[in-house]
């Protein structure tokens, strides 16, 4: 296994890079980072118009979240590779593909997390700052939203964590991130799988749960001024 | 009846309660009353071993409740206790609330049960309210199922917990009015409450306890007339609910 | 751009034949993983119950792996990995009786077992003491107090996200066609190669999967309402 990770380590890095493109765990995280950030504002938008008082901005975000979470995500990415040709005239490569439909899949599943920080705050903050006469986009973008996101935190790490996770469909259409890597490793020694998709599943162990243990961390530290769990049942 | 003989417990380094005893008789009512965090509800606990005591013992019927031959589940069910969040089960119908012990602890069928509970119920003014949810109910009727539930088992006993305290005032009336009635059927309680009327009305002596000490005893005249103690009376100054309830 | 847009052509013969079975496979994975998971993750969350540090310290460390691990990365090592490790025997065993199916369904289920342990426990942990000590001063034991008045408070509400669990699984299956597992993404893509009808073939897809989506969420919002109770 320590001689697969010595010959290997590069590749799992960055991919072929300086020799190809780049790729690997750095190209992982990069995808992972990117289509989060993107999603950022559709997600607040969804959140917005699921909210909202009014039909026609209500009904069309709640079906876009539902139509999202009712499909897997391998269906959008092949949607995206399939569709953005028409659009932008050219075949996109699998990257791009895989950064977009986690653009879209993100952003469905961000906004319920959103959402549920908004509806979370107690009703009497938008109720203050209506009552010093603040109209709808201050109250959301001046009081609601910051503590929105600022209770969200964990929750927006652990979406960072599945998005990471879910680069990993790039072994399915060959954009170049760590599975894939893994991958080529595997074809080219053909007999130690085990070994190989170990040290994978061990790269990704480490990295998601790091980062969940930080969100864990968060959390109690935003909590800890709420007052305790309900109390735990223990054997008598 | 139940004896507490030098009563020691300790939460960590907090002593709760510091050498209590006393002793309640058959067919007699006690009330607890002192300020919050005085010991009174962890006393009442003792007597079912929902709290564990590290010094002293206390005697349900002449036998040591710590002792290795009691099976505390029987024990329990002998030994009625109403909450004062009443802790009904969200679940269960109020009648599925009083029929659970007796047709899994006692055996009984479940025409039986039913029959047996819808006459606690009644006893309790709630016999209408037998198929609804506890979510359904006021809390006052909560607490008066709660009593029923406890009263199904056919206890000796019947523990009470600041089953007032939770309510609105304008239910603590209906609970006060159950308790008086098991009270004048002879049953042994032991309630912990600050409802100073009923205690003078009901109670054949009242403990004052403070720091987990209890400072003084005496019947309910000598106590609140008498300026028996300036701690009790300072707390009795400063309860005013001295003549709520009917 | 003279594209037709025609159902027909991919509705028909052998490609609808290779539909039916399509979705025949991701539901039959779907139930094979379902069933593993539900009974792992009772067993897991039983296992977590007895007070022996050790066995507790194993459950922490299965649902970490299963959580922090993509899942297509477990289904590789259970497709590739796995089989290395058997004796030979086992391998062509494996080979000849679809083990793709079999092995997908292994990968598939004990994920999803983590997280279904993971309701449960917190559904125990959100039920107030105060109810189990209710039960205890009627004269229920342990278990009578389990049994009566904390799970069957814990199981409403365990349910709801459980829906929610089975509707991660079932659209997971599409993970399987990475193994050439022959479920529905997996003979979508081979209509499409055979007929050039990218849209129809992954139109019929989509519904589908949105079909029954739609329903498992139906499900859980109908026992969501359902399972509520009123408390205070």
């Amino acid at each position: 296994m320590l001689e697969i990770l010595e010959n290997n380590w590069l590749l799992f890095l960055v991919g072929q890079y300086p020799h190809g493109p780049i790729g690997g765990l750095t190209m992982t995280l990069f995808m992972a980072a990117t289509a989060l950030a993107l999603c950022f504002p559709f997600a607040i938008a969804l959140a917005l118009a699921r909210l909202s008082p009014y039909r026609w901005l209500r009904l069309p975000a709640t079906a876009i979240v539902h139509t999202v979470r009712g499909l897997p995500l391998i269906m959008f990415i092949f949607w995206t590779y399939f569709v953005s040709p028409l659009v932008i005239g050219r075949a996109i490569g699998g990257v791009e593909t895989l950064i977009i439909a986690l653009v879209v899949y993100e952003a469905a599943y961000l906004s319920e997390i959103i959402r549920a920080g908004i509806e979370g705050l107690p009703a009497g903050q938008v109720e203050a700052a209506k009552s010093l006469g603040l109209r709808y986009w201050p109250t959301t973008f001046k009081v609601v939203l910051p503590q929105a996101l600022h209770n969200m935190l964990p929750s927006m790490v652990s979406q960072f964590v599945s998005t990471i996770k879910e680069t990993s469909l790039g072994y399915v259409i060959s954009a170049h991130e760590v599975t894939f890597a893994a991958s080529q490793v595997n074809n080219v020694l053909l007999t130690q799988p085990f070994e190989v998709y170990g040290i994978l599943a061990l790269t990704y162990f480490v990295l998601c749960f790091a980062l969940t243990s930080l969100a864990r961390f968060i959390e109690r530290r935003t909590s800890s001024g709420r007052g305790g769990a309900p109390g735990v049942i223990v054997a008598a | 009846m139940i004896r507490f003989e030098n009563v020691d417990k300790w939460f960590g380094p907090m002593q709760a309660l510091t050498g209590v005893s006393g002793e309640v008789g058959r067919g007699e009512v006690k009330v607890l009353v002192g300020p919050s965090g005085s010991g009174k509800s962890t006393l009442i606990r003792t007597v079912t071993r929902l709290e564990t005591i590290q010094g002293g013992r206390v005697l349900v019927d002449g036998t040591d409740i710590a002792s290795r031959g009691v099976d505390i589940n029987r024990l329990r069910q002998r030994v009625g206790f109403v909450f004062q969040a009443y802790n009904l089960f969200p679940h269960l119908s109020a009648i599925g609330n009083i029929t659970l012990g007796l047709t899994k602890l006692r055996g009984m069928g479940k025409a039986e049960a039913r029959e047996r509970g819808l006459a606690e119920l009644a006893r309790v003014g709630l016999a209408e309210k037998a198929d609804e949810m506890p979510g359904r109910l006021s809390g006052g009727q909560r607490q008066r199922v709660a009593i029923a539930r406890s009263l199904a088992m056919d206890p000796q006993v019947m523990l009470f917990d600041e089953p007032t305290s939770a309510l609105d005032p304008e239910m603590v009336g209906e609970v006060l009015a159950a308790m008086k009635q098991l009270a004048a059927s002879g049953m042994t309680m032991i309630c912990v409450t600050h409802e100073m009327g009923f205690a003078r009305e009901v109670a054949d002596e009242i403990w004052f306890m403070e720091r987990g000490a209890v400072l003084e005893r005496g019947k309910p005249a000598e106590l609140t007339s008498t300026s028996a103690h300036s701690r009790l009376q300072a707390f009795l100054a400063s309860t005013r609910h001295g003549g709520s309830a009917a | 751009m003279g594209y037709v847009f025609d159902l027909r052509g991919v509705l028909s013969g052998q490609y609808l034949d290779w539909f039916v079975i399509g979705v025949a496979t991701t539901l039959a994975l779907t139930c094979v993983a379902w069933c593993l998971a539900m009974a792992m993750g009772i067993i897991l969350t039983l296992i977590r119950m007895i007070p022996l540090p050790p066995l507790g310290w194993f459950v922490a460390l299965y649902v970490e792996y299963h959580r922090n691990v993509p899942l297509l990365v477990q289904i590789l090592i259970w497709y590739f990995g796995v089989p290395s490790l058997l004796p030979r025997p086992a391998r062509q065993w494996i080979n000849a009786h679809h083990g793709e199916f079999l092995l997908a369904a292994i990968a598939l289920g004990l994920a999803s077992a983590a997280y279904i342990a993971e309701d449960i426990r917190s559904g125990i942990r959100s039920i107030p003491k105060a109810q189990y000590e209710a039960a205890r001063s009627i004269g229920f034991g342990y278990l009578g107090a389990m049994g009566y008045v904390v799970l069957p408070q814990a199981m409403r509400i365990a349910i709801p996200p459980l829906i929610n669990q089975t509707l991660l699984l079932f659209k997971n299956t599409s993970l399987a066609m990475a193994i050439g597992v022959g479920e529905l993404t997996y003979r979508t893509r081979e209509v499409e190669s055979y007929t050039f009808k990218t849209f129809e073939a992954f139109a019929v897809a989509t519904v589908i999967y949105l079909l029954i989506s739609f329903g498992i969420m139906a499900l859980g919002s109908y026992s969501d309402r359902r399972l509520k109770l009123e408390t205070r």
